[in-house]
C-alpha cells in the first residue's frame, strides 16, 4: 500500500500500538485497505512489512505460538472440504487436546444442526462452513484471538449465536480478541476500535 | 485423522510402478551380488595352490637353446623384474637335481631299470596333503610326487589301447622302488615311494631340502640357474599379466591364465549387470520422488493449511515418510525373497558339480544397504520438499 492510501491509520505508520491480553479491538477498514495483512503479519504469516510486531513471546516458534498462543479465524476459513465439520474442528483440537471430544460436540451444536456436523464440510453451504471455522479457532489455548470478518456470511442470528460462542471463550480464557471489519460490528463489546 | 486427509493425496498407479521397477531393480542387485560371491571362488579355487594363484612359469625352446641351453634359465634380473611387478606376490625357483639318480624295481624275478631326475619346489606350493612328505637324512626315504597326468596317460590312453589293467592311485602309492644317487665317485640307495600326485606342477617332485641335500652330497656341476619359476600371484585376474607374458615370451600353462580370464570376463559381466541394475532402482528412485513432488505441488493448499493451523511440516510429512518407507522396506523384502528363491534355483543345479556354502549374506547385506539408504534418501527429500512448499 502507497503512503497516501494508510496516512490516516489506527496502526501503519504509527510508531507504536498496543493490543492488552484480555481487551477486545476492532479494527475497521474499506476492502483492500489492508486488514487481512495486519493479522498475517500479527499471525506471522507475513513478514513483508517494515517495522516489528512484538508478541512478548521470546523462545516459542511459530507454531508453538499457533497452537497454544494465537488463534484465528481466516477469511479464507482454511477448512479441509473432504473432512466432516466435526473432524475439522478435531483435527485442530488433536495438536494440544485442549477439548474433549463431547466439549467439541456440544460447541458445534451451539451454531450447527446434528447432522451436518456429520457431513463432508465441501456439502455445507457458506455460512456453515464460516461456523466451523470459528468452533476450531476457540479449540486451543490462546492469549488473543484475531478474526478476520467472521460474520461476513452470516446472517444477524447466526451471527450472535457465534459470537456469544467467542465471547464465553475468551473470558474463559482471558484472552484478548482482535475482530477486522468492512463496517462496525456491534456483537461484542469492543474496547476500542481503531480504523486502518 | 491427518492420515485420512492424507491419504486421498496419493495416487495408487504412480505407487505401483515405483514398487513395481524398485522390485525389479533390486532383485537383480542382490542376485548379482550373491552370484558374484558365490561363483568367484569356484573359479578362483581352480588356480589356487593353497594361498594365491600360482603359475607355472618357463621360457620358449627355440631351434637356437637346443644346444645353447643358457637362453632357457632365468637370471637374477629376470627374476628381480618379476618381483617387482604389482601382480606378483612372491617368485619361487625350481630346485633341480644335479646328480644322477637311477630308479630300480624288483618284478617278478627282474629287476626294471630307468633313469631319473627330481626338482623341488618350496613345500607351500605343492598341493599334495601327505604324513609322508618330507626327508630325514637319518633316514633312507625318499617320498615322490609325480605329476597325476603321468598316470592319466597311462590309464586313459597306453593301457586303453593296449588292452592293459588301469591302475588307481592307491596301488601306485603302496608300490616300493629303490632309487640309487651317484656322483662325485660315490654311491648310495634309498627306498622310495610315490606319495601323491600333483595336478599343478608338472614335474617329478622330491622334497627341497632333499635336493639341497643331495646337490651337495652327489652334485657333480654347480648349477643353481633356475629353468621354471612358481609365480604366486596377488590378482590372478589382473588383464597385465597375459600382456606381460606376451612381452617377455614366457611360457604359462594355458589353463591357468584361461581361468584367471575366465574370472576377469566374470567380473566384468558382473559388474555390469550390477550397473544396468542400479540404473532402474536409480530410475525407480527418481520416479517416486517426481511422484511425490507432484503430489506435494497439486496438494499445495492443504499442507498450507495444514502449516496455518499448527501442524509442523515433519508432521505433515510423517505420513509420506512412513508410507513410502513401508513400501519401500516390503518391496526390498519382496525383492530379497525372489532372490532367494532363484538363487536356491542355480545353486541346485550348482551343487552337483561344487561345493556352495549356504551363506547367503551378499543378499541380506544388500538389502539392508539399499533398505537405509533409500529410506533415509526419502525422508530428507519428504521433508525438504513439504518445509519449501509451506513456508514459502
Amino acid at each position: 500500500m502507497s503512503e497516501s492510501e494508510v496516512s490516516g491509520s489506527d496502526i501503519y505508520l504509527q510508531p507504536f500500538v498496543r493490543f492488552e491480553r484480555g481487551r477486545r479491538y476492532m479494527v475497521c477498514a474499506r476492502s483492500g485497505h489492508g486488514k487481512t495483512s495486519l493479522l498475517n503479519f500479527i499471525y506471522g504469516s507475513s513478514t513483508s512489512f517494515d517495522g516489528a510486531v512484538d508478541l512478548h513471546t521470546e523462545g516459542f516458534d511459530i507454531l508453538e505460538l499457533r497452537r497454544r498462543h494465537l488463534g484465528c479465524l481466516f477469511q479464507d476459513l482454511r477448512l479441509f472440504p473432504e473432512l466432516t465439520a466435526m473432524e475439522n474442528v478435531l483435527i485442530k483440537n488433536a495438536l494440544t487436546g485442549f477439548k474433549g471430544e463431547a466439549e467439541v460436540e456440544r460447541m458445534l451444536d451451539r451454531v450447527l444442526s446434528p447432522e451436518k456436523k456429520r457431513q463432508p464440510v465441501a456439502t455445507l453451504s457458506l455460512g456453515q462452513r464460516q461456523r466451523v471455522a470459528a468452533v476450531r479457532a476457540l479449540c486451543q489455548p490462546m492469549e488473543f484471538l484475531l478474526m478476520d470478518e467472521p460474520f461476513s456470511h452470516l446472517d444477524r442470528n447466526s451471527a450472535r449465536e457465534v459470537a456469544t460462542l467467542v465471547d464465553e471463550e475468551l473470558t474463559a480464557q482471558g484472552a484478548g480478541l482482535i475482530v477486522t471489519a468492512l463496517d462496525p460490528i456491534d456483537l461484542f463489546s469492543f474496547d476500542q476500535t481503531l480504523n486502518l | 485423522m491427518l492420515s485420512k486427509l492424507q491419504k486421498k493425496t496419493l495416487i495408487p498407479t504412480q505407487v505401483a510402478g515405483y514398487a513395481a521397477t524398485l522390485l525389479v531393480g533390486a532383485a537383480i542387485v542382490m542376485l548379482a551380488c550373491q552370484l558374484y560371491a558365490d561363483i568367484r571362488p569356484l573359479l578362483t579355487q581352480q588356480t589356487d595352490i593353497f594361498r594365491g594363484h600360482s603359475v607355472t612359469l618357463s621360457k620358449n625352446v627355440g631351434v637356437m637353446q637346443t644346444v645353447n641351453k643358457k637362453g632357457i634359465y632365468f637370471t637374477d634380473k629376470e627374476v628381480e623384474e618379476l618381483e617387482r611387478q604389482p601382480w606378483v606376490e612372491h617368485v619361487a625357483r625350481f630346485a633341480s637335481s644335479a646328480f644322477h639318480a637311477k630308479a630300480s624295481i624288483a618284478f617278478g624275478g627282474q629287476g626294471i631299470y630307468t633313469d631319473l631326475f627330481f626338482e623341488g619346489v618350496p613345500d607351500r606350493y605343492v598341493d599334495v596333503q601327505s604324513e609322508a612328505w618330507r626327508w630325514d637324512s637319518t633316514e633312507s626315504f625318499i617320498p615322490v610326487i609325480i605329476p597325476e597326468d603321468y598316470l592319466n596317460l597311462y590309464n586313459f590312453g597306453f593301457a586303453e589301447s593296449q588292452s592293459l589293467p588301469v591302475i588307481a592311485k592307491g596301488t601306485v602309492e603302496q608300490v616300493q622302488f629303490a632309487v640309487t644317487l651317484s656322483g662325485r665317485g660315490k654311491s648310495r640307495t634309498f627306498r622310495s615311494r610315490i606319495v601323491g600326485f600333483s595336478g599343478k606342477i608338472n614335474t617329478i617332485l622330491a622334497p627341497e631340502d632333499f635336493i639341497g641335500w643331495a646337490n651337495r652330497e652327489f652334485g657333480e656341476a654347480e648349477n643353481s640357474a633356475a629353468s621354471r619359476l612358481l609365480v604366486e600371484l596377488g590378482d590372478a585376474s589382473d588383464e597385465r599379466i597375459p600382456r606381460f607374458m606376451e612381452e617377455h615370451r614366457y611360457n604359462v600353462k594355458q589353463d591357468e591364465l584361461e581361468n584367471s580370464k575366465m574370472v576377469f570376463f566374470f567380473r566384468v559381466a558382473m559388474v555390469f549387470l550390477i550397473a544396468v541394475a542400479m540404473i532402474i532402482i536409480v530410475l525407480s528412485v527418481a520416479f517416486i520422488i517426481m511422484s511425490l513432488n507432484v503430489i506435494v505441488q497439486k496438494n499445495r493448499d492443504l499442507y498450507r493449511n495444514l502449516y496455518a493451523i499448527g501442524y509442523s511440516p515433519r508432521q505433515i510429512a510423517r505420513f509420506y515418510r512412513r508410507t513410502v518407507g513401508i513400501i519401500t522396506v516390503a518391496d526390498l523384502a519382496v525383492a530379497m525373497a525372489v532372490a532367494m528363491v532363484l538363487r536356491s534355483w542355480y545353486v541346485g543345479r550348482l551343487a552337483t558339480m561344487f561345493a556352495i556354502e549356504w551363506s547367503a549374506w551378499p543378499i541380506a547385506a544388500t538389502t539392508a544397504i539399499l533398505a537405509v539408504a533409500l529410506v533415509a534418501a526419502y525422508d530428507r527429500i519428504v521433508l525438504h520438499t513439504i518445509r519449501k512448499t509451506v513456508e514459502n
